[in-house]
């Protein structure tokens, strides 16, 4: 062969591999745009807070793979978008999300701050926005388009406040970080426990992140408390829980479902045993279809057992396509909020979920103690 | 006889201080000392707890063998960040490039850079959640003194801290690569027309304060439980404040500043809520830039 011959064949396939690709890619195209619907989910996935972040993509993924597989007549896409917590990025991504006409629902954002602050850009536009974990009560009162997947802590402040009492403590200390959710979990908890007979004795802010606990630890001893009462993450949670073993203090300590992860135990090591908290998400309830979300995320996490946060997300997720499912065909942004409101007994691995006239989940509460480095629901 | 509460949170100060301390040495010696504008030192720090973690799960060696082990990723990455971020800043020779400012604080956001790229790549190949490290290795055994309790990383802390002063006032008041730090510290013109190798100079201060930045991120790992991507800002911003303090360019200065920073966060704990000991530090800051410009125990010093 000569080499003007050889150039001319590669030079024909060249041509014919770009043809063939052109035709895929157009026909491709023509699919997306006939059958496929889109999301958007803004979260943090770098910064402070990536981890939440990237559990949410990983719990929206597994949701989503078996949404597509199950031969629906259209395919959802799921735009993810980085907020890195910060409200002002959250706020873009609200914009980018509101421009873009495909999208006609949002999932996120993680923290309760950023997720208000998009939520008024999603109010104007009218775009159906739903938080798997923003607690705080004034995030659904923005408008008709904003639903969460968390109980408030409005709900579960009360609830622990009455538990508490239950136990007999009547002094109580409380604590929590110094965020617009941790104001909630105080402001929630410290009204019930008056409201239930109690004192509490003390209460303070802690900033996200705090290393040494210490010295909040002898300021919250010299106040003598029956109990303390906590607003943290499991990050948080676990340096507390070890500063306060370090130190020797004995007094109990109950929590929110927020520090319900593996990880707090993982972390704290025997310092979290004997912790109370409250929890919607059991790992090792026998449920199949808790347990099919168990399998699926131990699969891509190398074995690690789900916290409460992406299995939240994960049934937001779900409880979103639903929604887009009963909108088809054709579904728009008002049509999905529509279909997000009428959300009945949806059954989650979070307990079954249904909204309320506020746009809030109603969910069932378990108490969960730490025993012998595992939680265990407890009666009372 | 003093309330026993104060004592324990004089205690904690201290310690807090130690630890600050502890960051605040290496960060001196080249920001400082060597006046070379760096903002990495955190994540030199992160680094050495990574080493520490990595170590630690690969082969489970003693404690001190850990401890060498993340010396040697410091100096290691204390070399690689010099090349990368300060070397090519370095590259013309000519009079009005060495006396630039621009030039010496160009290093600012090529530093920053490169503690940017290495946070985000342990996030990526690490996830950036917290990770936490065998229980035996950790050093925060409860130690009770009287009405006090500390933990024995109290007194690990103290001891490395103490021998990192000592060996680096040493090291840059009686041996010959202290008085060429000095030099081309005071004037890097000066000492390259009298035959110093500042290139060399600088790189072995690079390592030699990235060593001590890598074993305090261990340490710091080791006494605390934690290990994540993020965890050298806030020491970072702790130790700038205690060198700031201690006037740049003095390592027992910042030390002490630093000891003074932790008693008082501490302190200002039990009077305001914890949510606000932080200010402490940018307070500090702020009131001596104002009333001392050459920190509480700066030497004067002709700036080039």
């Amino acid at each position: 062969m000569t080499k003007g011959a050889a150039t001319m064949t590669v030079r024909l396939r060249t041509l014919s591999t770009l043809a063939a690709v052109l035709a895929t890619t157009a026909i491709a195209g023509s699919a997306l745009a006939a059958d496929t619907v889109k999301l958007g989910y803004q979260l943090p996935l770098t910064g402070d807070t990536a981890q939440y972040g990237q559990d949410f993509r990983k719990a929206a993924e597994i949701a989503l793979a078996e949404f597509n597989a199950a031969g629906k007549p259209f395919k959802v896409e799921i735009v993810f978008e980085d907020s890195r917590s910060d409200a002002k990025e959250g706020t873009n991504i609200a914009r980018k999300f509101v421009d873009d006409k495909a999208i006609v629902g949002v999932l996120g954002d993680f923290t309760s701050g950023v997720s208000m602050a998009a939520a008024q850009v999603y109010k104007e536009a009218g775009l159906p926005q739903l938080s798997q974990t923003a607690s705080h009560p004034d995030y659904a009162k923005i408008s008709k388009y904003q639903f969460r997947n968390i109980a408030t802590q409005a709900q579960e402040g009360p609830y622990n406040a009455k538990w508490m009492a239950a136990k007999g403590f009547k002094n109580i200390a409380v604590i929590a970080e110094q965020t617009d959710w941790g104001q909630s979990v105080v402001g929630g908890f410290s009204d019930a426990v008056k409201a239930n007979g109690g004192a509490v004795a003390f209460s303070e802010f802690f900033n996200r992140g705090l290393k040494d606990y210490r010295s909040l630890i002898s300021k919250i001893e010299r106040a003598k408390p029956d109990a303390i009462y906590t607003g943290f993450f499991y990050e948080d949670g676990a340096q507390f829980l070890r500063q306060l073993q370090q130190l020797g203090v004995k007094t109990p300590v109950y929590s929110t479902s927020a520090a319900y992860s593996p990880k707090l135990i993982e972390l704290a090591g025997d310092a979290a045993e004997g912790v109370h908290l409250t929890s919607n998400f059991l790992p090792t309830d026998p449920a199949p279809h808790i347990q099919h979300f168990v399998d699926e995320w131990k699969a891509r996490s190398g074995g690690a057992v789900p916290g409460q946060f992406p299995a939240q997300a994960y049934d937001a997720v779900r409880i979103m396509l639903a929604a887009v499912e009963k909108a088809s065909p054709n579904p728009t942004r008002e049509k999905v909020r529509d279909a997000l409101a009428q959300t009945k007994d949806f059954p989650g691995v979070t307990g079954k979920t249904t909204f309320n006239a506020d746009r809030e989940a109603e969910k069932e509460l378990v108490k969960v103690e730490v025993k012998g480095g595992a939680f265990v629901p407890v009666a009372d | 006889m003093i309330d026993p509460y104060y004592l324990q949170q004089l205690a904690i100060g201290l310690s807090l201080g130690m630890t600050y301390a502890l960051m605040a040495i290496g960060f001196t010696l080249i920001f400082g000392v060597l006046n070379v504008v760096n903002f990495a030192h955190g994540e030199i720090y992160t680094l050495g707890a990574f080493a520490g973690l990595v170590l630690i799960s690969a082969v489970a060696p003693p404690i001190v063998a850990v401890i060498f082990g993340a010396l040697a990723v410091g100096a290691l990455a204390g070399f690689s960040l010099e090349r990368l971020a300060f070397k090519p800043f370095r590259r013309f020779t000519d009079e009005a490039s060495l006396k630039s400012r621009a030039m010496r604080e160009s290093t600012l956001l090529s530093s920053l850079a490169v503690s940017i790229v290495v946070r985000e790549a342990l996030e990526i190949l690490f996830g950036s959640e917290m990770r936490s490290l065998p229980f035996d290795y950790l050093i925060n055994t409860p130690v009770r003194i009287g009405p006090v309790i500390l933990v024995t990383g109290d007194f690990i802390i103290f001891g490395v801290a103490a021998a990192m002063l000592i060996g680096l006032q040493y090291l840059l008041t009686r041996t010959r690569i202290g008085l060429a730090i000095r030099a081309v510290s005071n004037n890097p013109l000066g000492a390259k027309y009298v035959g110093i190798d500042t290139d060399r100079t600088i790189i072995t201060t690079f390592v030699v304060g990235s060593m001590m930045g890598a074993a305090a991120g261990i340490l710091m790992g080791l006494y605390y439980g934690a290990i994540f991507p993020a965890m050298g800002f806030v020491p970072g911003i702790k130790a700038f404040v205690a060198m700031v303090m201690g006037g740049l360019s003095s390592i027992p200065g910042a030390v002490v500043c630093a000891l003074i920073l932790g008693v008082a966060e501490s302190m200002a704990t039990t009077f305001v809520s914890s949510g606000w000991s932080d200010m402490v530090a940018y307070a500090f800051l702020i009131l001596t830039l104002i009333f001392f410009p050459n920190g509480l125990f700066g030497a004067r010093r002709e700036r080039v």
